[in-house]
This record gives C-alpha cells, sequence and structure tokens, in this order.
C-alpha cells in the first residue's frame, strides 16, 4: 500500500528540507514513515537528528516520548491494532522496493511525497486499507501484489488513474473529470466526417436525422410518417420525432437556414454540422451519462468507491458507442440511456417507473425491443416472487402504466386528435418486414451461413417462412433468459408469513419497493445480454450497429467485474469484436483513424490486453487468436485490394470472424444465467426474514460468492443477492455494507 | 530511460490516442507552410532552399530545420508523391494530413523522453512527475502543436535536455544542445544570454574567477563545429546574407496582428483609450480633450492588421528602443547568475531572459509564450511563491493562446481541455505547496491574484457573448481579442515582477 511508502525524508539533502520551514508535519506522516521504516522507530535518536531542523512540532517531539508524538492516530482503532500490522506494511522485507516502485508521473505526491503537509493524501482511507488486506491477506502478502499488477499491465489506466486522484484528495473530483474527458472525447470524435458526408443524392444517418428535423418542424403530425418516404422518411417511434421536432426548433432558432423544408436536403455547412453534434453530445449528457452514473450507484453500491469509479470510466468511454453517436452520427444513447435508467429503477424497487422508462426507450428506437423480453420476464418474475396478492396487483399496475404510457406518447395518431387509420403508417414504418433479410453484411447467423446457404435465393417468393423461421430461432435464443428469470421468481417466492406481516402492517403498503433487494435482479443483466445477442443474431432485418445493443449489457457487466475475472475477459472481448464487426461501417465514414484511437483508448483504459495469454480460462485462448485474426485481417486489407470476383471479401472474411465470437458471448451468457440463477433458488433452504442478523449471516454467503460459479452458495437470498455484483446504495446504510466489503476483502475477494 | 513505469505509458497511450482523434481538428496556414518547406528541401538543391519563392510560405527557420523536413521529406514522398510536390499548393489530402500531424506526434518522444529523464534523478520525483506529465500534456503545446500545428514539442524535448544535462553537471553537452536547437529555431536566441553567461561562470571558470582554457576551447570549438555543420554549406556558398535576411525580416511591426500579451500591449490599448474616446465627439467636448490624433494610428492597430503599429497618441517606438530596455532587463539577471550559477539559478535566469525578450521585443507573437512557460514549470515545485507565480504566468499564457483556435468546433475543445489540465495540475500542487500568507499585504495580495485568475471565467463568458450581442459588427470585432491580450498582458506582467522579485532577492 502505497499510503505507507513515505521513506523520501530521509533521503532528502538536508539543506532542501531546511528551506521548508513552513512544512508542517503531521502526524499522519509521521506515522506512515514510522510504518515503512519501524528501524526508525527502534533508534528514535537517529531519527531526530535528521529531523531536528524540522518544524516545532517535531522539535516537541524530540523531548517527550517520541512514540506518543509520532503516532496520535489513535491506536485503538480496528484497523491499527497489531493483528492489522501488516496492513501498514511493518514488514521491513518490502522496504528495500519502495524507491523503485513504479509509480505513475502523475502519482505523485501522497505517495512519495517528502512534504508533510499533504495531510489527506498519507490518511490510511477506510477502503484503501480494506483494498490492502484483499491483497496482503493473498498468498503474496510480503510482496506488494498491487505493484506486481501495475507491472504486469493487469490494472488498467483508469484505476491507476483513481488511485492517484483518491490519493491526492481530489476524490470528489473524478466524476466531474471522468464526464469532462470523456465529453472531451466524444466532441473530438465528432471533428471526423460522419455517415454519408459530401455523398449526395441520398448522404446517410447524418441526413437521415437532420431530415427528421426539418420535417417535423414543418409538417404536421399527420404527415411524419408518410410524407416522401423515399427521401429518408421518418422510420423511428414517435419519441424520436418529438425530440426531432425540439432539436429542429432549437435549431429554427439559431439559424433558420439549416432546416428549411426542401432547400435544406443536403445542407453540410459548418455550422448545422456544429449543430447537430451538439444535439447529440447534449442529449448524451442529459440522459445516458446520468443513467451511468446512477447505473453505478445503484448497482455497485457497495464496492468501494474507487472501484466504483473506475467502472464509471470503463463505461464512459464505451468505444462502439461513442463511434457510431459521435463519429456515424446517431442517437443511440438516447434508447440505451433511457433502458439503463429502466433498469436502475427496477434495482431501486420502483418498477413502474421503470416500466415507464422502459416503454419511452422503446418509443424512441425500436431497437430497444431486443431488450424487451429480458425485461418484460423480470417484471413477471417479479409479480411472482411477490406472491399471489401483491403481484397481482403489481400486474395489474404494470399493465395499465405500460398501456397508457404508450398511449400517451402515440397520443398524436390516435382518434381524437386524428383519425384511427393515421397509426398504421407509422407501425409499418417502424417495423420494415419487407427490407429482406439482411441488407449489408452483417455479423449474425443469417449472413453467416449465407456463405453456405444462399437464403434469399432459396427462399426468394417465400419470405413469410424466413421470416418465421427467424422469428423462431429468435424467441429460442432468448428462452434461457426468459425461463431463468420467471423461475427464479417462483423460487424465492415471498412466504405466508411475510404477506401477512405486511398486510399486518398496511394493506395499502405497495409492494413496489421492498426493502430488500429483489433476488433475481442479479439475473437481469445476464437476461438482457441473452436476449438482445439472440435478436442480434437470429432476428429479420438486424443492422451491424445493433451490436450496440447488446453490448450495453456486457459492458456493464465488465465494468463490475475484476481484471482477472473472466466476465471481464468475455466482455473485452466483446467490445473489441463488437467494435471490429463495424469496421466495414466506420470504414465507408471514414473514421478509421478513430477506430483505431478509441480501440487503443479504452483497453488501455480498461487495463486489457489483447494479445496476453491467460492460462486457465477458454477465453483468454479464443481472446488471443481472435485478436490475432483481427490484427492479420487489417493488415491484409491494408496491402491487397479484393480481387474484382469477390468485391465484398473483407467484410465477408469480418463476418466470419465475428458471428462465432457473438454466438460464443451469446451460449456464455446462457451459461452464467444459470449459474447465477442455480445460486439465487437452487438450494433447499427458503428465503429467511430479513434481519439485524443479516450481515452475519452475509459474511460467508458474500465470501464465498468470491468463488462463486464454481462452489455451491449459502446462506440466504438477500445477502446472496448483493454480493452477486448487486446492492443498492440506499436503505440498510453503507456502514453495512462496508462491514461486510470488508469481510469479503478478508475472505480473498477476487477482486482487487 | 531504463524502466518505465505503467503509468507512464498510460500517459503517452492515451494521450497519444486523444491526439489521434485531433487530426481531422482545424489547423491554421502553418501546416501548408510546412508542406511546403517538405517539398523545398526535397525537390529543389541545397542551394535553393533560401532562395525559393514559388510559395509565399518561404523558408524561414535555420538550417537544421530544413534538414529536419529533408529527412521527413524521404517518407513523405514515398507515401504521397503529392505531398512533395513544390507546384501543389494547399494540398490538403488526408495522406499528408495524417502524414504531417503523426510526425508531430512522433517527433514529440524527444519532449516525453526529456520528462522522463527529468523525473529520474530528481530530487523530489513525485513533484516532478505531476510537472512532467504537465509539460508533456500542456496545452499550450495541444493548441499550438497538434491544433495549430508547429513543431514546438520536439524543439522544447531539445531545450529540455539541454537543461537537463545542466542539471547533471554535463554542462559542455549542454551547450552543445543548446546550439543545436538554436539552429533549429532562432528564436530560441531569447535564452541564449543565460546560457553564455552560465556557462562561461560555471564551467569555463573556476570558482574563484579564474578561467579554466581547455573547457573554454573545448566549449567554443563544439559550439563552432554545431554552427558550421548548420551554416557551413551556405557559407560556402555564399548565402549567409540571403538565409539571414530570411531569418530576421525587420520590416515587421511591434506589434502582431493580435497583440502577444506583453508590455506593448499594455502600451498600445493605453494608446487606444484616449483614442477610443475621441470617437466620441460629444465626450471629448465635454471632457475638453484636445488630443493630436495621429490618423493613420487610427487605421493600423485596431483592424488587427500585420504592420507597423503607430500610435496614435503616445511616442512611436522603434526596434532599437525594445532592443536596449529587453538588455536592460536581462543585465540584472545575468550579474545575479554570475554570482550564483547554480543549476537552480540558471534555471530561473533562463525563464527571466525569457521573460523579458517576450515582454518587451520587438514583434513578439503570442506563441513565445511558451519559451516562459517551459522552463517557469521547472521552478514550479520549488514552494508556495515560485507555484503561485507559475499559476498566474501559465493561466494566463495558456488563456492567451486561446484566440490562436477561433473556430467554433474546437473552442470547446480548448476550454474544456484546459480546464482539465489545470484541474490534474494546479490543484495536487496546490494542496502540497500551500502556504498561509504572513500577514496583512500578502493576505490581500492573494485575494487579488485569486480574483484576477477567477476573472478569466468572466472573460470568456464575456468573449463568448460579445460577438452575439453585437451580431459581428467589424467595428467592434477587435474588441474581444484586445480585451484578452490587455487582461492576459496584466497578469503576465505581475508575475514577471513576481519571478524578478523572487529572484533578485533569493538567496542562491
Amino acid at each position: 500500500m502505497d499510503e505507507a511508502s513515505d521513506v523520501m525524508p530521509s533521503e532528502l539533502p538536508i539543506e532542501r528540507r531546511q528551506r521548508h520551514t513552513r512544512d508542517r508535519t503531521t502526524s499522519l506522516n509521521s506515522l506512515s514513515r514510522f510504518k515503512s521504516d519501524p528501524s526508525k522507530h527502534i533508534r528514535p535518536r537517529s531519527t531526530l537528528r535528521n529531523r531536528g531542523s524540522n518544524a516545532s512540532m517535531k522539535s516537541i517531539g524530540s523531548e517527550t516520548d517520541y512514540s506518543e508524538i509520532i503516532a496520535p492516530i489513535p491506536r485503538r482503532h480496528l484497523l491499527q491494532t497489531s493483528q492489522s500490522l501488516h496492513w501498514l506494511r511493518v514488514d521491513t522485507s518490502s522496504g528495500d522496493e519502495w524507491p523503485n516502485r513504479g509509480v505513475s508521473p502523475v502519482s505523485a505526491s501522497s505517495v512519495g511525497s517528502v512534504f508533510p503537509n499533504n495531510r489527506m493524501g498519507n490518511r490510511l482511507s477506510f477502503t484503501a486499507l480494506m483494498e490492502y488486506e484483499g491483497t496482503a491477506a493473498g498468498p503474496s502478502s510480503t510482496v506488494d501484489a498491487r505493484v506486481l499488477e501495475d507491472d504486469q499491465g493487469t490494472v488498467g489506466a483508469e484505476r491507476r488513474f483513481v488511485r492517484w486522484m483518491h490519493r491526492n484528495n481530489m476524490k470528489n473530483w473524478v466524476v466531474p473529470l471522468a464526464i469532462a474527458a470523456s465529453t472531451l472525447v466524444k466532441w473530438c470524435i465528432g471533428f471526423g466526417t460522419y455517415s454519408g458526408h459530401d455523398t449526395p443524392p441520398m448522404f446517410g444517418d447524418y441526413e437521415a436525422q437532420r431530415h427528421w428535423m426539418e420535417l417535423t418542424v414543418h409538417l404536421p403530425v399527420k404527415e411524419w410518417y408518410t410524407y416522401d418516404l423515399q427521401y429518408w422518411g421518418l422510420d423511428y417511434p414517435p419519441l424520436t420525432a418529438y425530440v426531432s421536432w425540439l432539436c429542429g426548433r432549437i435549431g429554427v432558432l439559431i439559424e433558420s437556414s439549416w432546416f428549411t423544408l426542401h432547400a435544406s436536403r443536403g445542407m453540410e455547412t459548418g455550422g448545422s454540422k456544429l449543430f447537430m453534434r451538439a444535439t447529440v453530445l447534449v442529449l448524451d449528457l442529459l440522459i445516458y451519462i446520468p443513467a451511468l452514473y446512477t447505473f453505478v450507484c445503484a448497482w455497485q453500491g457497495t464496492r468501494s468507491s474507487r472501484k466504483r469509479h473506475a467502472a464509471l470510466l470503463t463505461l464512459l468511454f464505451h468505444p462502439a458507442l461513442l463511434l457510431i453517436d459521435f463519429g456515424h452520427f446517431q442517437y443511440n444513447s438516447v434508447m440505451l440511456g433511457l433502458t439503463l435508467f429502466a433498469i436502475n429503477a427496477f434495482a431501486a424497487g420502483h418498477d413502474l417507473l421503470g416500466a415507464i422508462l422502459f416503454v419511452l426507450s422503446l418509443g424512441f428506437k425500436q431497437m430497444a425491443l431486443y431488450y424487451a423480453p429480458a425485461i418484460g420476464s423480470y417484471l413477471i418474475g417479479k409479480c411472482i416472487y411477490l406472491g399471489p396478492i401483491h403481484g397481482t396487483r403489481l400486474f395489474l399496475r404494470l399493465a395499465l402504466t405500460t398501456t397508457l404510457a404508450f398511449v400517451i406518447m402515440f397520443a398524436p395518431f390516435l382518434p381524437p386528435f386524428s383519425p384511427l387509420s393515421t397509426i398504421a403508417a407509422p407501425i409499418t414504418r417502424i417495423f420494415p418486414f419487407g427490407r429482406g433479410l439482411f441488407e449489408d453484411k452483417v455479423a449474425n447467423f443469417w449472413c453467416f451461413t449465407n456463405v453456405l446457404v444462399k437464403w434469399k435465393q432459396m427462399f426468394a417468393s417465400r419470405e413469410g417462412i424466413l421470416i418465421k423461421t427467424s422469428t423462431g430461432l429468435t424467441a429460442l435464443g432468448f428462452l434461457p433468459a426468459v425461463a431463468a428469470l420467471i423461475f427464479g421468481g417462483y423460487k424465492t417466492q415471498l412466504q405466508k408469513d411475510a404477506q401477512n406481516d405486511s398486510m399486518n402492517v398496511s394493506p395499502s403498503m405497495a409492494p413496489a419497493a421492498p426493502s430488500s433487494p429483489t433476488p433475481i435482479l442479479p439475473l437481469l443483466p445476464y437476461a438482457l445480454l441473452t436476449c438482445s445477442m439472440s435478436f442480434f443474431l437470429f432476428s429479420f432485418q438486424v443492422h451491424e450497429k445493433t451490436i450496440l445493443v447488446p453490448l450495453l449489457p456486457l459492458t456493464l457487466l465488465l465494468s463490475g467485474a475484476a481484471p482477472t475475472d473472466d466476465v471481464f475477459l468475455w466482455g473485452a472481448l466483446g467490445n473489441n469484436v463488437g467494435v471490429f464487426s463495424m469496421w466495414p461501417l466506420l470504414k465507408k465514414d471514414g473514421l478509421g483513424l478513430q477506430y483505431l484511437a478509441m480501440l487503443l483508448l479504452w483497453n488501455r483504459l480498461i487495463g486489457h490486453n489483447p494479445f496476453k495469454l491467460y492460462y486457465g480460462y477458454f477465453v483468454g485462448l479464443v481472446s488471443s487468436v481472435v485478436h490475432t485474426a483481427i490484427i492479420l485481417l487489417h493488415l491484409l486489407e491494408f496491402a491487397v485490394t479484393p480481387p474484382a470476383r469477390y468485391p465484398d471479401l473483407f467484410p465477408v472474411l469480418n463476418v466470419l470472424i465475428c458471428t462465432p465470437i457473438f454466438g460464443l458471448i451469446w451460449l456464455w451468457s446462457i451459461k452464467r444465467s444459470v449459474e447465477v440463477s442455480w445460486a439465487i433458488n437452487g438450494l433447499p433452504g427458503k428465503r429467511e426474514k430479513e434481519g439485524p442478523s443479516s450481515a452475519a449471516s452475509g459474511i460467508s454467503a458474500t465470501s464465498s460468492s468470491a468463488a462463486f460459479g464454481h462452489s455451491p452458495m449459502r446462506g440466504e437470498t438477500g445477502v446472496r443477492a448483493t454480493s452477486l455484483g448487486y446492492a443498492s446504495g440506499r436503505g440498510r446504510g453503507q456502514a453495512d455494507a462496508r462491514r461486510r466489503a470488508l469481510v469479503v476483502s478478508a475472505g480473498g475477494d477476487r477482486e482487487h | 530511460l531504463g524502466d518505465v513505469s505503467q503509468s507512464e505509458v498510460d500517459i503517452l497511450l492515451l494521450s497519444t490516442a486523444f491526439k489521434f482523434l485531433l487530426f481531422p481538428a482545424y489547423r491554421s496556414t502553418d501546416f501548408e507552410v510546412h508542406r511546403n518547406w517538405l517539398a523545398i528541401t526535397h525537390s529543389l538543391p541545397i542551394s535553393q532552399w533560401y532562395n525559393d519563392t514559388t510559395s509565399e510560405w518561404t523558408l524561414d527557420y535555420p538550417p537544421f530545420f530544413a534538414y529536419f523536413e529533408k529527412l521527413m521529406s524521404i517518407p513523405a514522398s514515398f507515401i504521397d508523391p503529392k505531398i512533395v510536390d513544390l507546384q501543389n499548393l494547399q494540398y490538403d489530402a488526408w495522406t499528408v494530413i495524417v502524414y504531417q500531424r503523426l510526425t508531430v506526434i512522433i517527433s514529440e518522444l524527444v519532449l516525453g523522453a526529456a520528462l522522463l529523464r527529468f523525473i529520474r534523478d530528481s530530487v523530489d520525483p513525485s513533484r516532478q512527475r505531476i510537472l512532467s506529465a504537465s509539460l508533456f500534456l500542456h496545452p499550450g503545446f495541444l493548441i499550438i502543436d497538434h491544433i495549430h500545428f508547429q513543431y514546438n514539442g520536439f524543439m522544447f524535448g531539445i531545450l529540455l535536455w539541454s537543461i537537463l544535462m545542466a542539471r547533471e553537471g554535463r554542462k559542455l553537452a549542454s551547450g552543445i544542445l543548446f546550439a543545436v536547437l538554436l539552429n533549429f529555431k532562432h528564436i530560441y536566441m531569447y535564452l541564449a544570454p543565460a546560457y553564455f553567461v552560465y556557462l562561461l561562470r560555471s564551467y569555463c571558470m573556476s570558482p574563484a574567477g579564474a578561467i579554466i582554457p581547455t573547457r573554454f576551447i573545448s566549449l567554443a570549438n563544439s559550439v563552432f563545429l554545431v554552427f558550421l555543420a548548420s551554416l557551413g554549406p551556405f557559407v560556402l556558398m555564399g548565402q549567409l546574407p540571403q538565409l539571414l535576411s530570411r531569418l530576421f525580416p525587420f520590416t515587421r511591426g511591434l506589434n502582431h496582428a493580435y497583440w502577444a500579451p506583453n508590455a506593448w500591449a499594455l502600451v498600445t490599448a493605453a494608446d487606444r483609450v484616449p483614442f477610443a474616446a475621441s470617437r466620441w465627439p460629444s465626450v471629448v467636448k465635454h471632457l475638453d480633450v484636445g488630443l493630436a490624433v495621429n490618423e493613420s494610428g487610427v487605421a493600423s492597430t485596431s483592424r488587427g492588421l500585420v504592420g507597423d503599429t503607430v500610435f496614435a497618441v503616445i511616442p512611436n517606438i522603434k526596434p532599437v528602443h525594445t532592443f536596449i530596455i529587453t538588455i536592460i532587463f536581462q543585465m540584472i539577471y545575468l550579474i545575479k547568475l554570475w554570482r550564483a550559477p547554480t543549476y537552480k539559478s540558471f534555471v530561473a535566469a533562463l525563464t527571466l531572459c525569457g521573460y523579458a525578450s517576450y515582454m518587451f521585443g520587438w514583434h513578439v507573437h503570442e506563441k513565445a509564450v511558451l519559451l516562459v512557460l517551459v522552463p517557469l514549470t521547472l521552478l514550479a515545485s520549488e514552494n508556495y511563491a515560485y507555484y503561485k507565480t507559475f499559476v498566474i504566468a501559465s493561466v494566463a499564457g495558456i488563456f492567451s493562446l486561446f484566440p490562436l483556435i477561433f473556430t467554433p468546433a474546437e473552442t470547446l475543445l480548448k476550454i474544456i481541455y484546459s480546464l482539465i489540465w489545470g484541474g490534474m495540475v494546479l490543484y495536487p500542487l496546490h494542496k502540497q505547496l500551500y502556504e498561509f500568507p504572513s500577514s496583512l499585504p500578502w493576505v490581500l495580495l492573494e485575494s487579488f491574484e485569486n480574483a484576477y485568475l477567477y476573472g478569466f471565467a468572466l472573460l470568456q463568458v464575456f468573449i463568448t457573448i460579445f460577438p452575439l450581442m453585437t451580431g459581428g459588427n467589424p467595428d467592434t470585432e477587435f474588441l474581444p481579442l484586445m480585451v484578452t491580450s490587455v487582461y492576459c498582458a496584466a497578469g503576465l506582467i505581475w508575475s514577471f515582477i513576481r519571478l524578478s522579485t523572487l529572484y533578485i532577492t533569493q538567496q542562491y
């Protein structure tokens, strides 16, 4: 632990220290000096000689009992009792390593600081102690495990950055700085070209979004979905239209020529581009970033703030989303952010709010439908879990709210405002089954097998069969997730006494805000991944950009995993391959450089070295092979022009590399779902009632969670749910969570 | 260099990735200038380099930089022969952008290496790490090199190597490196007096004051050889006068188009104020101010054209005046350096020499503020007084570079980046170095300084809002620039006074 590394002062030339007479040697610093070099403590005289010239406090110290002055930190503190001294690095064997430690150039001050007045940096923060406990209790307690990690590069830049910030007393600045930095990166990606830049007459996605603003501002609502469909007719749900209208209004206020009907088609002036880019950035700042922040708070409440900050950084720089939204130009972050808000609401127990938010997400972009089975079955599972009475009540409320939300959203197209026939236009526009099985080269099952089986030719006149097959396969694909959620809800159903309790207390007490998290909650991210990946792989008319939808839950899972975990490896692999699968698109958009930069940046940030072999992990092997293949393919593409017979050679090779990985991730998510549901409900004992002893019983449960997936779980469900990566940031309080986390670390949590 | 820690690799990789994203960003005419130099050095014989006038952007850097361009033009000719086509003016294909931007990033590694070396044997590695990182990620370099386009990172890398050699006591190497640097870009002559005095006093003379002939001769020979390698071919071809006329064009005015925030900016502004008042006849009438307004001066400065600044009210200033003032100030520091030729004293004197030239020089460019900020950073962690000087100079200096980048998209970039940089660098240093002011005057001073620093936020708001309010009226267009210049000049001058006082009064 670097907090205690303060050996520098003795190595300083004395004249230098003399100049800093104002330095106030705080007790804490002296303590760390004591810690780092116990011999000094034993031989106080030599120490005194070195320190004699310093500030008054120390000279007092020289006259009185040395140890009393040198360590006025309350020693009675639990963390500083003799059993815990390995935290404090009394172990002299490591003392010599200090000067050689790899410390960051930005990591400075508190680490080896000569100047004692950075008191805060040297404070033994609780989390730091716990983190150190986690590493020190491991097999190699004499060697600084973290230094080793740093040297091996298994810890990402984000963790080093967060650690440095925390040590320099800038803990509260991590989140604002991270958001500012990610905003900066997003804005800079926007310097590049966008989809359809300078390619008349149709241009691309950028023009589509701009055209929708133009259209919604100038036309009555009824004509939105019917106006000149050949030129980028509106084919997203109404919320997109409303947002376009709002952006268009603002744009017209600034410069009306940007959105003149017809005349502005293909508008590519600098100001117009700037405005469009700014709308994406603002919507992202308003919706997606708060959603990420609340996710980290709601789902990772029991983790230390350092880990939460690192997780936030992982999510903020998510390369695939940044490249598509800010480079290619789309508003996916709004849809994803709304879904994320919905999940957060579920985690906080606000099911109705979550349902409304998810409807909004669906209303912004129909791709959110990929999540619908998981969300729907989670809510059904929750209803079952609450038991017949509360469950039915919740179900009815959900049904009502959802329907109402949809009706309100489509209200301008419904009877009081317009004839009923109007609603047909948006619906047929939103679900375009007439556009064929797939369009460009997409890394899904259909395009992959199309290399051997020419689906389109085989079923040229029988599209209906294909649609049915794809729907059936998709449903089969997400069935495990749905089953796991509903079955989980059934198995963990609340007992009668619990119902009676709540009946007795207050019959009208809303079941929507239970005191403990729903036990099936940890399944939700995996279910979202399974469903969306299944849609991506098997459904009809999939775009390569849609990989963003499965990548979101995958990245959420990754953000909560330790760098050596297989969740982390799958997440990193999935993201890299996901970005790679969009390479043909990005190349066409002229975003090759941004592609390279973002991959480099994000992998370095999370500390993922794609070419490192992780022995003992299947995924490690796969990862190495795939990344090598990707590099080779890029080199090949750079060096060789494809033969005239196969102009699509490289996109097809791209599909051939990516599809198996997406398939594997889909299978892996099912495996994990099974494991997690096993942990939640595969055990004989029914759920006990939450009680004051929960923290104590949580000890065994959480500590076994470290080896989760390999050993069966014991203990009671609520705490188990907490240990599975989920924790509510409210209610029973941080102290309790901290205590549990402490025990977790002591038990050798695999997270660092 | 030896072991490079993971976090140092982090900084390198993450910043490089970020700089990649800036490739498509705005670039100034300097980009075309350097492309043209690639073409000149590649397609013309050496005898024509300083004579060619195909493009208006003639070669006006010393020969080492020309050789450097020649070196870079070789790969360029393989990548895309059009880059080095002399007639292909204003070429801006993606290949040339990527290639030239990449050369900046790669050549900047010199800076990175020097900064790493600074950490290794530093007295206080933890603080030096912050300072090194702050220099490598300096907004000045980002704005000037990676957006505007120049090779300052590379050249300041050489300067820092030279300073590093001085720190390690290898003064001969230090002198040679500085001579090399001078032959890359002659603006570093601003710093030359400090080098001359320092090397003469501490290398060529014994502490007692006796000259050591062997050292003197070896230093003189080395420097001579460097200049021979650089200028030799041109001397042989008899082109030295032509070369020098390119390097020192004394036909420019006192101020650059945008007034660099130095003493002359304040003087010029002081000249403008009565003039502005005279434009409202009622005011003039009321105050009954009879000013002899020089009409040609009215036209010259306020419109921001390059050319002679003719003062409307104040007597005109000639190059010789600026030269004399600069020399007087530099003499003060050099005497101090002569008496205390230690490393720290040297760095301070170096900074002050650059600072005095920046403050009082003829036709100073705002980019030259890096000559002050870079060596000043090395002093920043000395104590709180130096730190505060560094903060004021850095904030004012970096803000004064903002007008270089005027496109709206990049405006957001420069502001956010500078804020992040400021937060990450200044906050930890402040925590470590802060000292309570000891008496009431110091408390007041500190409050004033802080108020000045917070004023930059208001200034930025003003600059942003003003054009919107006036609707881009060309008559008032110059006002935000002028206000920026004057406000930054106030901070830079104050910082200059602070640093001078500190240096003169402190014992070395």
